[in-house]
């Protein structure tokens, strides 16, 4: 969070504004000073840490077990994955196997979340585009996904439930059967928001060739999760290092054309459909046994390993070194939106305010989860 | 298979130390060490080889700082772990002009470390507010601050890892 | 009572002063009735109830918002220009009622019967521009002031087709006089199912939803954008006025369409016409064409600055002009 920005504005013309912390459009507490001529952004500084935890500290200060909570705080929206990465990490570290009941309800469970994501995630952004509508519809839709985690995880938006070794509670047939219904519900409700908001003109307008992210632009920068592939690049976790058992499951990766906000918008809405299958398939292939093994006293040997996850956002890595105690020695937490956002400099620079609004949207921004 | 030995032999071409390990016990395919002068040519290497920069962070051990990048790639199962040592005075050259997402993750990195980015055009706080720029949270105390054969992993481990690697050609990621 | 009548009837100042009594007080009541219906329109869209607490339905929430209003001080920004930031809501307000004034409600409901009306109306609804451009500026918010700059340009583009759309209906009518407008179509065919006129009330309707800043147009308060806009600055009263006078605006923008094209207070085919089921007549077709612009702002996101400026010069103009080109062939030749 610095306090004094990069501009140095000799042009009479030009103005600063300041976007945020507080501004509807920003998601949070993230600030953006603009440099405007008229409408036009002439100059973008994102300006972060207004929500910062030092959620790396409070890693390396406690024993491993203890961090289960804190991995569910950065990502409110999406915080299973971020459950999902740091256990399989330790488990990788420590070589604990997982029952496999277990990692079929982590995907589960995960792609659940990724659902409950997206819909805020394009509700949020329609919201930006001026339209109330969709963002309740949405609502609606999380709701039931919500309330089905809740029954088994305890909590609603952050979650602390897989555990090194499995996770903590069983799913029962009440979570099964509203998976299902769920299921079923939702596919009927797609095409209600592709006729509401995909297919609508205005919509359109406002998203086709707005804020287009290359696939040069999002190596340079690191960019992952729909934001990359919505450039056309087919880069998903869950395909390329496949963790868990997602090798298991028949899906496909939605990709994108232009790289344009509309590319992200419909790359999420696919990738809801996508989740619905990986759900389906898990729910039937869904062996029976034990989900949690407690593992023996864990330490983290000396050394180093790294765990990256596909989360709603993007790529996901957690990064440790060990050093023979139970503490980690080195935490580090790499997360989607910090690459995404660093993105929005040369993504927006000369274009109009609504615009930047349009396109900062559709990178599906969780401030949380950038000042971690 | 393919992929990996070809980055191998380019970056030891480059007199880069490179090697395979053992993705299922370090979560990536090749690890790099590198020294402070390459850093910028290995980072100019893998940003031709198509790689994207997944962060940049350090470790704080003595006798220097350890910085780590790691690099993935879009097309193919790939993951690089390089770690350089910091000059005596905590710097280390800069790689966001090549890499421009490297950009806040050193300045991150400069926020917690005070590692300073020689060449760097923008080393203010990022996560930190001013007042606190002086503070380097991640920084350990002397107590429990350790040396870099303190985390490095066994040698014996190591012998095993590429043992095994031998046997498998065809090197699939597991899951954990 | 004929006394009364007789007296009110000498005394055309009084007649005056008590129709703008009434006239304040319908705004106010049409603020409230609309401020309600919004908002229950909009939860039902959004699958929800709206208010629910206050009386039966939340019937009485909006008055209770109202009297919450009321009570809550008018901050003045520090570095604002107090008299300006003062005077902008009132400007909004007045011309909307001075608006209403001449309004033909039914036969005989009406405050002032003037022969330029339509005139009248037109130059009274463009004072709403100065009073956003007033408040924006004055409240030395940049916000504020792209919400002004972005209704000023929003409001001069879109008055043309406006003006445009209705010049078809007064080439037809040859009068200014908007009750001789409502006479004109009191036979069985109203004005919009002319096929020119219909073309005219189409792009009325579309310019008339940008000139009362209503979404999908509702650019100088876009949220997302520029937080609230021209009124960001404003609490209080202050900001009532403003809500009260965009009501009003609506109203005023639906009565025009009503009157013009929609056949004012004649019911179909003239029938039942008099003076209060006219006024029955007009009120509903007002609330008809008011709810379908609530539907259309709780469905569609927002357009863009420059969409909203080609949409005007580029589509709604030629077309209003060609238009008004051939209905002034038609009554030529006719």
């Amino acid at each position: 969070m610095a306090t004094q920005t990069k501009f140095d504005t000799q042009d009479k013309h030009r103005f600063l504004l300041n976007m945020g912390p507080q501004h509807p459009a920003t998601h949070g507490v993230l600030r953006v000073v603009l440099e405007m001529d008229g409408e036009y952004t002439m100059g973008i500084d994102p300006i972060l840490g207004y929500g910062h935890r030092m959620q790396e500290k409070m890693g390396e200060s406690k024993v491993w077990p203890g961090f289960y909570p804190n991995t569910g705080r950065m990502d409110y929206v999406g915080a299973m994955p971020f459950n999902h990465g740091y256990v399989a990490l330790i488990e990788r570290m420590a070589g604990v196997t997982v029952p496999e009941r277990a990692e079929y309800i982590r995907v589960i469970t995960s792609e659940l979340n990724r659902i409950s994501s997206h819909l805020l995630g394009i509700g949020a952004y329609v919201l930006d585009l001026g339209a109330f509508t969709p963002i309740l519809y949405a609502f609606d839709d999380r709701e039931d996904i919500l309330d089905a985690l809740e029954d088994i995880t305890g909590s609603r938006l952050t979650y602390c439930y897989y555990r090194a070794g499995g996770v903590s509670k069983d799913i029962d047939d009440t979570f099964i059967r509203r998976t299902r219904a769920f299921i079923e519900n939702f596919r009927t409700r797609i095409p209600m928001y592709n006729d509401l908001v995909t297919n609508n003109i205005i919509f359109i307008k406002r998203t086709k060739d707005v804020g287009i992210i290359t696939a040069d632009m999002a190596r340079r920068y690191g960019a992952t999760g729909p934001v990359l592939r919505g450039s056309g690049i087919a880069y998903d976790i869950r395909k390329s290092e496949p963790y868990s058992v997602y090798s298991q499951f028949d899906f496909d990766i939605p990709t994108g054309e232009n790289g344009d906000s509309l590319d992200r918008y419909n790359v999420r809405i696919h990738e809801m459909e996508q989740s619905l299958r990986i759900i389906e398939q898990a729910l039937d292939k869904l062996p029976d046994g034990p989900v949690y093994e407690k593992p023996k006293k864990v330490k983290l040997q000396p050394g180093d390993c790294s765990f990256s996850v596909e989360t709603a956002r993007g790529a996901l890595t957690y990064y440790l070194v060990g050093d023979g105690s139970e503490t980690p020695y080195k935490l580090k937490i790499r997360v989607p939106s910090f690459s995404n956002l660093s993105l929005l400099r040369e993504m927006c620079e000369g274009m109009l305010i609504a615009d930047l609004v349009s396109a900062m949207g559709s990178l599906d921004l969780v401030i949380p989860e950038i000042d971690r | 298979m393919s992929l990996t030995q070809e980055l191998i032999s380019t970056l030891t071409a480059m007199q880069v130390e490179a090697g395979e390990t053992d993705y299922s016990k370090c979560g990536y395919h090749i690890g790099v060490h590198l020294k402070d002068d390459q850093v910028r040519n290995f980072a100019q290497a893998m940003l031709e080889k198509g790689f994207y920069l997944d962060f940049v962070t350090a470790i704080h051990v003595t006798p220097q700082f350890q910085i780590v990048y790691q690099f993935a790639k879009f097309e193919e199962a790939c993951r690089v772990n390089a770690k350089a040592l910091a000059l005596d005075d905590g710097s280390i050259p800069t790689i966001s002009d090549i890499y421009h997402g490297a950009d806040w993750h050193e300045r991150e990195t400069h926020d917690f470390y005070g590692v300073s980015f020689t060449g760097h055009q923008d080393l203010r706080t990022l996560l930190l507010c001013d007042e606190d720029s002086d503070l380097k949270p991640l920084l350990k105390k002397e107590e429990k601050l350790l040396s870099i054969e303190g985390i490095t992993r066994k040698a014996v481990e190591n012998k095993d890892t590429k043992a095994e690697k031998t046997e498998k050609t065809n090197h699939s990621p597991e899951q954990e | 009572m004929e006394q009364i009548i007789k007296f009110i009837q000498t005394y055309s100042l009084l007649r005056m002063l008590l129709a703008f009594c009434c006239l304040i007080g319908i705004i106010f009541a049409n603020a409230i009735v609309m401020g309600y219906l919004e908002r229950k329109i909009a939860a039902r869209i959004q699958r929800r109830w709206g208010p629910m607490e206050v009386g039966l339905q939340g019937w009485l929430q909006m008055i209770l918002d109202g009297v919450k209003i009321l009570s809550k001080q008018l901050i003045v920004p520090k570095d604002a220009n107090r008299f300006l930031f003062r005077l902008a809501p009132l400007l909004c307000f007045t011309p909307v009622a001075m608006v209403f004034v001449a309004l033909p409600i039914s036969r005989s409901l009406y405050g002032i019967n003037l022969n330029i009306g339509l005139i009248y109306i037109i130059a009274m609804g463009s004072i709403n521009v100065f009073s956003i451009l007033i408040a924006g500026w004055s409240s030395n918010n940049k916000y504020s002031l792209f919400g002004a700059m972005r209704s000023v340009a929003q409001n001069i583009a879109y008055e043309v087709p406006i003006l445009l759309s209705l010049l078809a209906v007064v080439l037809t009518t040859s009068t200014f006089d908007l009750q001789e407008i409502v006479k004109a179509q009191s036979g069985p065919i109203w004005f919009v199912l002319y096929p020119n006129l219909f073309v005219a009330f189409v792009i009325y309707l579309i310019a008339g939803c940008a000139e009362t800043n209503r979404a999908p147009f509702d650019l100088p308060e876009a949220e997302s954008e520029l937080t609230a806009g021209y009124h960001t600055e404003y609490s209080g009263f202050a900001f009532g006025l403003f809500a009260i006078a965009e009501y009003g605006n609506l109203f005023i923008m639906a009565s025009i369409a009503t009157i013009m094209f929609l056949g004012g207070w004649n019911g179909p085919f003239g029938f039942l016409s008099g003076p209060v089921m006219g006024a029955i007549w007009f009120l509903s077709k007002v609330f008809i064409l008011m709810l379908t612009m609530m539907w259309v702002r709780w469905t569609y996101p927002r357009v863009r600055f420059d969409q909203l400026m080609n949409l005007a010069w580029k589509y709604l103009i030629p077309f209003s002009l060609v238009n008004l080109l051939i209905t002034a062939l038609v009554v030529k030749i006719i």
